[in-house]
């Protein structure tokens, strides 16, 4: 049913169910899963900025999720995104890889002491092209 | 001393009948006439309507010939804009502006003005305020 | 190159559109959350929200990197200090103020932003360009030089119909640069050159060699 699954990644609790999560999904048919990680750049830096420290953070994080998915005996693909916010970057590579189902992890969080959703999930549940399931932890 | 204030809030209003007490000759201006209700019966100076960062405005509220402008309106940018006119337009030898941000008074402070900031000004005080009673 | 506009009312929203097609990066800076939150849904991530005239805003975004800062708020204060301050705290080379109040272009040029667009001026232009009350127009300036750019045109009442353009007695450095004939096609004006009704004359002049410049073509 989802081919072509996107999961990004942020180096939270979640990621870790939600790489399991894509690769069962994945198996039956034989899908594909690409892991992202994006890395924000501030204004201050033109987008092509190389910042040496987040781009490795983030490449952890991908080896991570690609020793997870090796768990699972499955094999995945693994990008470093840049980007100036999360949210138009995930939709904007679920766009352009045409996938089938965004799968997002969320770590449950607080923010001025009420449970809050951030920015990233509410932007992606409005502009994704496909259709997608969060994990929460 | 001719002085010309700009703005008829609580300060501008305050400050123009102090002034106006001591002897000098005032002119208040500000873009509400509502705002002269501010002013103590008793004030014998010039409230005049208008708008402070308008050349022409500023020139009939006699800003060519006064000793000292001071701008007090709400707004830190039209409080900068008239103070550099009244400077660099017509050469009022002193200019007096109120700047909140105080970011933004700092950098005008730099370019020349001479700037207030209420809200670095108070914070201190409340600051000696409870520190000097603890 | 990386342009900052502040203000994204209608003017910054139309102009942040048109220079992301010329493939600039641009970023508009609005305090109003509901306009900012249009134009991201509609544009992708080329808006913040934010006071354009505050020190800490700019810094954020980067402006120590931009090549230019377009302020066109409503307000002609605003656009002011947001000039200044990208001009002074962040080195920006090139500041555009869009101003309301047509006496403010010279205070604003003194105060250091370098240029100034003027709606009403424009429209004005527009009006003389379309009902014109002159046989003069003035199509453009060139500031650093004090140079203007102008439009003249001969019509039946010019005394210049049928003169030469050797027998002109043009103002000091003025520069006939083209002729573009009722028929025909335009041509670069010569000594020799007959000027006809009819004729427009594009013609290049120190700004204050206007008025000599509009006697000397129009013969009156």
């Amino acid at each position: 049913m989802f081919k072509k699954i996107l999961v990004p990644v942020s180096g939270t609790e979640a990621d870790i169910e939600t790489i399991k999560l894509a690769c069962r999904l994945a198996k039956k048919d034989k899908g594909q899963v690409w892991a992202v990680s994006v890395v924000t750049i501030k204004r201050a830096l033109p987008l092509d900025a190389e910042i040496d420290s987040e781009i490795k953070k983030a490449e952890e994080i991908l080896d991570k999720a690609d020793a997870v998915a090796g768990e699972e005996d499955y094999e995945i693909e693994t990008d470093v995104l840049q980007a100036r916010e999360v949210g138009p970057a995930i939709v904007d590579e679920a766009v352009e890889r045409g996938v089938s189902l965004i799968l997002m992890g969320v770590a449950y969080k607080q923010r001025f002491g009420q449970f809050s959703l951030g920015n990233v999930v509410p932007y992606v549940l409005k502009n994704s092209p496909c259709p997608v399931i969060l994990y929460q932890q | 001393m001719k002085v010309l204030i700009m703005g008829c809030g609580r300060v501008g209003a305050r400050l123009a009948s102090l002034l106006d007490e001591d002897g000098h000759q005032v002119t208040v201006l500000d873009n509400d006439t509502y705002s002269f209700r501010r002013l103590p019966p008793s004030f014998s100076g010039t409230a005049l309507y208008g708008n402070g960062t308008d050349e022409e405005a500023l020139k009939k509220a006699g800003i060519e010939d006064v000793d000292i402008f001071v701008a007090l309106t709400q707004g830190d940018n039209r409080n900068v804009m008239s103070c550099q006119i009244a400077k660099h337009v017509f050469k009022v030898p002193r200019v007096v502006c109120r700047i909140y941000d105080p970011l933004r008074e700092e950098m005008y402070n730099a370019l020349g003005l001479e700037t207030l900031s209420p809200t670095k000004i108070f914070a201190q005080m409340l600051r000696e305020k409870i520190e000097g009673e603890g | 190159m990386y342009i900052i506009v502040v203000g994204g009312g209608r003017v910054g929203y139309y102009l942040l559109k048109a220079l992301l097609k010329e493939g600039h990066e641009v970023l508009v800076i609005e305090k109003d959350a509901r306009v900012c939150k249009t134009i991201t849904d509609e544009l992708g991530s080329v808006c913040t929200r934010g006071d354009g005239c505050e020190a800490a805003t700019l810094a954020d975004v980067g402006t120590g990197r931009a090549d230019m800062l377009v302020a066109v708020t409503g307000d002609d204060e605003d656009n002011l200090v947001a000039c200044q301050v990208a001009k002074h705290k962040h080195n920006v080379p090139r500041t555009i103020a869009r101003i309301r109040n047509p006496q403010n272009a010279p205070l604003f040029k003194k105060l250091g932003v370098d240029v100034t667009v003027n709606t009403t001026d424009i429209i004005i232009e527009v009006i003389e360009h379309e009902v014109p009350t002159h046989p003069v127009t003035e199509l453009f300036t060139l500031d650093e030089q004090g140079l203007i750019i102008v439009d003249v045109k001969i019509t039946e009442e010019s005394a210049t119909a049928g003169k030469m353009v050797k027998d002109l007695s043009l103002p000091k450095e003025s520069k006939l640069a083209l002729i573009i004939p009722h028929e025909g096609a335009a041509h670069v004006p010569a000594a020799q050159t007959t000027l006809q009704v009819g004729d427009q004359i594009i013609a290049v002049t120190p700004s204050q060699y206007k008025e000599e410049l509009e006697k000397a073509l129009s013969g009156v």
